[in-house]
């Protein structure tokens, strides 16, 4: 079944009087539980798209279907409520909060879908947190962490709400290679699992080795579209 | 909610200094209201207290010439009775309308002593003791000796007065006055006590003799220059009001004017108006120190675009976003405003006890006035503070608070 539906999707930036297009006109279908890297030069599109799909931004023409549901209409709020309860987001600078603790990074992503009772929550996150290797240091902040140590907070406070989509925007473009093959590691094993649906941009070949699917994009385009086993 | 308070809260030890420099603006500008507020409290509730001892009671009864020509203190136009009745008749009368508990005649008058210097001016009041010290804090102010009493040719003056005319309390003083007749006479007192007050009226201008004697030096009748009604409150006598102007309507009194004390003088209007005023003072404070809390948010959304790009990601709706920024200004608010009311408090606490010396800024100043205030220490104050403090900073707060909700999520993730 397709998670995603993207049907002739292009997005054009205003920059002042000219009119500067980043897609035109993609179709993909991404079903559930795929582990896919959309890859390309800078410029090419790559986050743009990643952005459609993560329903951060909306787009000039075409459709977008999030898990048969059509989001072409939805407003701000609405688009945040799917953010809120469907999708996971790995950034390539971790984008944590500072002043909050590793338990607590991850626990602000499950506290806005308020379902769960505080023993639920601390349980989940303290599991999860064991998971990526971190139960030791749950109680440390990100300035206490090194780098992939911080990218594992990150990928669980992507998990913690069990997204059907995970978004990972270049997550490895701030580790070294030893780390990224951690981290990619964790993430596969992650997808395994739990089933989850990723997708990462990337120039890393590393990454690219991980995924199933590898689509390229050029100029606003797919070229090329192809799946391994 | 609890969850962003505590985000916000901890948000608030990030850069220590901005976030102390921003709570110390908003607990001077709260410091300065509380202490303001005591000071001005203190002031107007001295100064409507002296007003109303010594110039208007709570309502005035007097004839409405001797209004035009207060300042020359005619005797042409008295309070002699009402109708057919007699002064003491419509004393009594008044003093069964409802809420009026005392009726205070006085009687004053222009009266000199020569000195082998000079001649020195001054008001003299014929009183009745009984009803002065009930109602005044003139018992208190009498630093030696005792006050006036009926039927007796004698008086009780300031200190400065009985310096001016080199006189000490058991000696005799010979003064001159104008009678109702306008003819100049003179007569000769004993000074029976000294009035040691801060209030210049009190200390150097005014001398008290029973009204009797006044009456009868004067060739009056049983008349007065004004009658002073009491009631319980003082907040009360535009309540009272009516019913005195009823009586005086009904009983053909139609020369008389009766005013309540808000009325009666136009620097408690003055003081009135000047209340109001200092609300927006305080106002205009709290929004200057409101301007360092702005700039302070403006500073931290810049810095923390891409963590609300994060945050928008993770699906915290603009309101949410808001919310965050808001409850930062806020904790800032309420930390520094408690400060603030604390400081203002304390400063008070202090200056009620010791006073504010204005002697030298009152001098020959026709109002009355003490010249040491005593500010009011009053939570009320520093509950008035800490509210304005909280409510206003709040507000301005969400002036960049809404800067940080508008940000579109993919603008916001690409900054670094």
């Amino acid at each position: 079944m397709s998670l995603i539906k993207l049907r002739g999707l292009e997005k054009t930036y205003q920059q002042g009087k000219i009119a500067v297009p980043a897609l035109r006109g993609i179709d993909l279908e991404i079903e559930s539980g795929e582990f896919t890297t959309i890859f390309g030069p800078s410029g090419s599109g790559k986050t743009t798209l990643l952005n459609m799909i993560g329903c951060l931004d909306k787009s000039t023409a075409g459709e977008i279907i999030f898990d048969e549901h059509s989001i072409n209409d939805l407003n701000n709020k609405e688009l945040a409520e799917v953010r809120r309860y469907n999708l996971g987001f790995i950034f390539q600078s971790y984008n944590l909060i500072p002043v909050l603790t590793a338990f607590e990074n991850v626990e602000f992503a499950i506290r806005l879908i308020e379902k769960h009772s505080k023993k639920e929550r601390r349980d989940r996150v303290m599991s999860l947190l064991e998971e990526v290797g971190l139960g030791e240091m749950a109680n440390r902040r990100p300035n206490e962490l090194s780098g992939g140590q911080k990218q594992r907070v990150a990928i669980a406070r992507a998990l913690i709400k069990e997204p059907k989509l995970v978004l990972a925007d270049e997550p490895t473009a701030n580790l070294d290679s030893e780390t990224s093959q951690e981290v990619l590691e964790l993430m596969k094993e992650m997808n395994r699992e739990s089933n989850t649906t990723f997708i990462f941009s990337t120039h890393d070949p590393q990454v690219m080795d991980y995924a199933r699917r590898l689509i390229e994009i050029k100029d606003g385009k797919i070229t090329n579209d192809q799946r391994r086993d | 909610m609890k969850f962003l308070m505590n985000i916000a809260f901890k948000n608030m030890f990030r850069n220590k200094l901005r976030t102390i420099v921003s709570i110390l603006a908003i607990a001077f500008a709260v410091m300065v209201i509380v202490f303001t507020r005591g000071l001005i409290d203190g002031m107007v509730a001295d100064t409507y207290e002296l007003y109303i001892h010594y110039d208007t009671g709570h309502i005035k009864i007097i004839d409405e010439e001797y209004a035009q020509k207060e300042r020359l203190l005619s005797l042409n136009y008295t309070v002699n009775g009402i109708g057919d009745k007699s002064l003491t008749e419509m004393q009594s009368d008044l003093e069964e309308l409802q809420g009026i508990e005392m009726v205070i005649p006085r009687l004053k008058f222009g009266a000199a002593v020569s000195t082998e210097e000079e001649l020195v001016q001054m008001l003299a009041w014929g009183v009745n003791s009984e009803k002065e010290l009930a109602f005044t804090n003139l018992a208190r102010e009498l630093s030696q000796g005792r006050m006036v009493e009926a039927g007796n040719r004698e008086v009780v003056m300031g200190t400065r007065l009985l310096e001016k005319i080199n006189r000490s309390v058991g000696e005799k003083v010979t003064m001159v006055y104008t009678t109702a007749f306008s003819s100049f006479q003179g007569a000769t007192f004993e000074i029976v006590g000294e009035i040691t007050s801060n209030l210049p009226l009190l200390n150097e201008d005014v001398v008290f003799m029973p009204i009797d004697t006044a009456r009868q030096l004067l060739y009056l009748e049983e008349e007065s220059t004004e009658l002073l009604l009491v009631g319980e409150n003082r907040d009360q006598a535009e309540t009272y009001l009516p019913a005195v102007q009823n009586y005086l309507e009904q009983n053909g009194g139609e020369k008389y004017l009766a005013q309540s004390w808000r009325g009666g003088s136009s620097f408690i209007q003055l003081l009135e108006v000047s209340e109001t005023i200092y609300n927006f003072v305080y106002l205009f404070l709290v929004l200057l120190a409101s301007i360092v809390v702005i700039n302070t948010l403006v500073m931290i959304v810049k810095e923390r675009t891409q963590e609300i790009g994060m945050m928008s990601a993770l699906g915290l709706k603009s309101s949410e976003i808001m919310q965050l920024f808001i409850l930062e200004g806020t904790a800032m608010a309420l930390i520094g405003s408690l400060a603030g009311a604390i400081g203002g408090g304390i400063i008070n606490y202090y200056l009620a006890g010791v006073g504010f010396d204005y002697s030298a800024a009152f001098q020959d100043v026709d109002i009355l006035m003490n010249p040491i205030i005593y500010p009011t220490s009053k939570v009320e104050h520093m509950l008035f503070g800490f509210a304005i403090g909280v409510v206003v900073t709040t507000i301005t707060a969400i002036i960049p608070a809404r800067r940080a909700a508008k940000l579109e999520p993919t603008e916001a993730l690409r900054e670094i």
